[in-house]
């Protein structure tokens, strides 16, 4: 009799798991509009967020142009388009790569170190300290990151895609001696607004679901500094796992929306 | 406090620096699809679109100017397409350009290409349409060389057969080779006119003879009674006289009206007056008509005088003006 | 709820009741901090020290029993004003619980951010900050991050910042745990003269006996969620219980 209550009890904290997160975000919604607004702190999330995660969203979003665009390369010559390399190599960025490696990436490093943050705050009881003090640390922790991760994270992926793009038009340019001025002619002319909107608007859910899971996961922590360590590993775990049903909900919307036309 | 301010200048140069490329790339984008600057609407009407899609673009000489906007379908088969075209190129654009639906390489999108025509014509203006021209398809190409061929092979034979008619005609047959019916009408009036003024040749022959084994001097019992085989020729010989007459007179209508037209010097007509066999061969006969008619007149006033013919000859007279009234009627008409 | 204040303890608890589960920490606690008084409570690890503390400002919720705080019952108040009666109680945590990511000085500012124009103080943040610092005797350590201090300091920087209100109440959560003897004692002493110079109240939670001994004007044991016994130091040596022997002997 193990077997299915252990089923059960899973099943259990599951949707206890998913009903504190929804509550989590709906305690977000309600505080956000409310004053007093945190600038300052949010100012310095933002810096976190954004500056400090630029270096590693560029190098990849490089490497990521550039391998996208040695490896299709082969395939394309075969059927002698190679001159559709930039259309393609552009659409999938920008619609899907660029924004799902991106928010991966910064599910890594930001979902994880708000985690643990968040985490070590409460099991320090800086938490509670502020508390006492007097500050609301709901406002003061998990809206100033839930806002920043949301503004930064398309800020981000704009900045890794085309980033990307230029990587996949050097080699373009160094392999098929396409001129750059060529490369981003032919950029933009495959790129629609269907393109560019879904994937921005994504991209703010994105964000919204690194903080969201980052500062539940940290918020909630206990058991001491193993707890710490739990909560930043989960913060990226369900940050991934969320990530992809977000995009799977984005991509059958903008199918909806934008490409029946 | 100072890394509080850092913060903030490296913070503001990132959000700036990922918001501009964000609208630089709309920007672009919608450059791209002109949304951005003047531009002025025009439609042109296809029964097939061979797949275009809204935001194709528009080429004209090969230049983009424009984007599909719109693709409307009209009634059963008509698709009217709209598009923006930049408004500075519009001015290049003339009325009389042509539409054409094709494609950007063998793989590529759809397009619309439109072709400047000869001639001079007014610019376009927003609203207008212009022409459209379904440019075929492969499978159209090959069928329609097919048929080509064919009518190739037809269009060959005839043109032999026209030019050796042509180096087999006479002068004017060659001359009139665009204008049969002409030529032919005018040949059938010649034969008839031969035909009809040999007739009345041999009529007037017979009747000279008939006429000149009558006794005017006997008494008329002794003609009668000696010749019942004469009074039977006679008979014959006016009837023969009729119809000829009727021919004639249908002989020298059209031969009026072909002389007034060749006097008129009308086309292919004029260039018969440069021929001088035939119109030695017309000058003769009408000559011929002439003299015949005339000697026609002399018998026929004889043959009135004399009473035996007289009450014949007015029963034919009477018979003679109605056929006229009935002739000028159908003429009339 | 008013009583007379004069008389009436600025901190109460009746009959506080909290358990985790099948866990019951606390069975009916009661306690009393009276104006200008520094009473301890002591107790063995996981006696419910900790628990009785955090439920008195709020960060936990009793199962039952009163709390009042200067004569408010803290349960019937909104978050606004819990807010405001907190700026009068300072509270010094177990670990220093200071912010990792601020200097010195922005977590000495921290609890004046909100709370400044509702309390009427008419200082600068710096003047706050460089006088409480100077009453931990650590005015040089402004500018510095918590992870460049020591254990010692981080807890004197954690007593000033617990100051920088100028609360009538300090609750002290194990003040001296993980701290050498000779930093203890400095600790110690520090209490001691923010006690003589601000005339506050202090409620202090420990198991340590030095401290108890040093400081105490009144001592509740709690034992079994409940108060097994209260008096001053004096008495409490002198008592024949087994379990108060053998708290006070180890």
């Amino acid at each position: 009799m193990k077997g299915p209550e252990n089923i059960r009890s899973r099943a259990v904290s599951f949707f206890t798991e998913i009903g504190e997160i929804s509550y989590f975000a709906l305690r977000f919604f309600r505080e956000v509009f409310r004053p007093p607004f945190e600038f300052r702190e949010l100012i310095r999330q933002c810096y976190n967020i954004g500056n400090r995660s630029l270096l590693l969203v560029c190098v990849t979003g490089f490497i990521l142009g550039l391998v996208f665009t040695l490896q299709s390369r082969p395939t394309l010559m075969e059927f002698g388009a190679e001159s559709w390399m930039p259309s393609m190599v552009s659409i999938s960025i920008v619609r899907e790569i660029g924004p799902v490696i991106i928010a991966l990436i910064c599910a890594g490093r930001i979902g994880s170190g708000i985690g643990a943050e968040l985490g070590s705050m409460r099991v320090t009881e800086q938490i509670d300290a502020m508390e006492v003090s007097g500050t609301n640390p709901f406002k003061y922790l998990v809206v100033t990151r839930i806002v920043a991760t949301t503004l930064m994270l398309p800020l981000l992926i704009v900045i890794g895609d085309t980033v990307a793009l230029l990587g996949s038009a050097m080699v373009e340019n160094l392999k098929g001696a396409v001129s750059y001025q060529l490369y981003f002619n032919e950029v933009f002319d495959a790129l629609k607004y269907s393109d560019i909107v879904p994937a921005t608007i994504k991209s703010f859910f994105f964000g919204f679901a690194i903080g969201l899971v980052g500062c539940y996961k940290g918020y909630y922590c206990s058991k001491g500094t193993v707890g710490v360590g739990e909560a930043s590993n989960a913060a990226v775990v369900y940050t991934s796992m969320l990530l992809f049903v977000i995009d799977f909900i984005a991509v059958f919307v903008t199918d909806i929306f934008f490409e029946v036309q | 406090m100072q890394k509080t301010v850092a913060q903030k200048v490296r913070l503001g140069i990132f959000v700036i620096l990922g918001t501009t490329l964000l609208v630089s790339a709309l920007y672009f984008i919608g450059n791209r699809q002109n949304l951005f600057g003047k531009n002025i609407e025009l439609h042109s009407e296809f029964t097939n679109v061979n797949g275009l899609q809204l935001g194709n673009n528009v080429r004209y000489s090969g230049i983009n100017v424009g984007t599909v906007k719109a693709i409307n379908m009209i009634g059963q088969s008509r698709i009217v397409v709209s598009m923006f075209i930049e408004e500075k190129i519009a001015k290049r654009i003339n009325k009389n350009a042509v539409a054409t639906i094709g494609s950007d390489g063998l793989v590529g999108s759809m397009l619309i290409n439109i072709l400047p025509q000869e001639g001079t014509s007014p610019p376009i203006v927003s609203g207008d349409t212009i022409q459209s021209y379904t440019k075929i398809g492969a499978n159209d190409i090959l069928s329609t060389l097919s048929v080509t061929n064919e009518n190739a092979a037809i269009l060959t034979s005839d043109l032999l057969k026209i030019t050796t008619k042509i180096i087999e005609g006479e002068g004017t047959i060659s001359m009139l080779i665009n204008d049969t019916t002409m030529a032919e009408n005018l040949k059938l009036s010649v034969i008839e006119l031969r035909r009809a003024s040999s007739g009345a040749n041999e009529a007037i022959r017979q009747l000279n003879g008939i006429i000149a084994g009558i006794d005017f001097d006997e008494s008329v019992a002794g003609v009668l009674l000696n010749d019942s085989v004469s009074g039977e020729k006679v008979k014959k010989i006016i009837t023969d006289l009729e119809s000829s007459s009727g021919n004639i007179e249908m002989v020298s209508a059209q031969l009026d009206e072909y002389v007034s037209e060749m006097r008129a010097g009308e086309g292919a007509v004029n260039k018969l007056i440069n021929d001088e066999v035939f119109a030695q061969n017309l000058d003769t006969t009408l000559l011929n008509l002439k003299e015949a008619t005339n000697r026609l007149n002399t018998n026929m006033e004889a043959l009135k005088h004399n009473f035996l013919f007289r009450g014949y000859f007015r029963k034919l007279e009477r018979q003679k003006k109605k056929a006229e009234r009935d002739s000028l009627k159908k003429l009339k008409k | 709820m008013k009583e007379d204040r004069s008389i009436a303890p600025v901190l109460e608890l009746r009959a506080l009741k909290k358990s985790f589960g099948d866990n019951h920490v606390l069975k009916g606690f009661d306690l009393q901090l009276h104006e200008g008084e520094i009473l301890v409570v002591m107790g063995k690890s996981g006696s419910g020290k900790s628990v009785m503390i955090k439920c008195l400002v709020g960060l936990m919720q009793a199962d039952a029993g009163v709390i009042r705080i200067k004569g408010y019952n803290i349960t019937e108040l909104g978050q606004t004003e819990l807010d405001i009666l907190r700026t009068e109680i300072g509270f010094l945590f177990q670990g220093s619980a200071l912010y990792d990511s601020m200097t010195v000085r922005e977590n000495l500012e921290f609890p004046l951010r909100h709370h400044k124009e509702k309390l009427r103080i008419t200082e600068t943040n710096e003047q706050l900050v460089l006088e409480a610092l100077e009453n931990v005797g650590l005015a040089e350590a402004i500018d510095l991050m918590p992870a460049e201090l020591s254990g010692g300091m981080k807890r004197r920087v954690a007593l000033a910042r617990a100051l920088i209100l100028k609360p009538r109440i300090i609750l002290y959560d194990e003040p001296t745990t993980g701290l050498d003897p000779i930093t203890s004692k400095e600790i110690i002493h520090l209490m001691r003269n923010i006690q003589k110079k601000y005339k506050t109240s202090a409620l202090i939670i420990t198991h340590d006996v030095d401290c108890a001994r040093v400081i105490a004007d009144r001592i509740i044991l709690l034992v079994d969620g409940v108060n097994y016994i209260e008096g001053t130091y004096q008495e409490l040596i002198r008592s024949d219980d087994p379990k108060v022997q053998a708290f006070f002997k180890t």
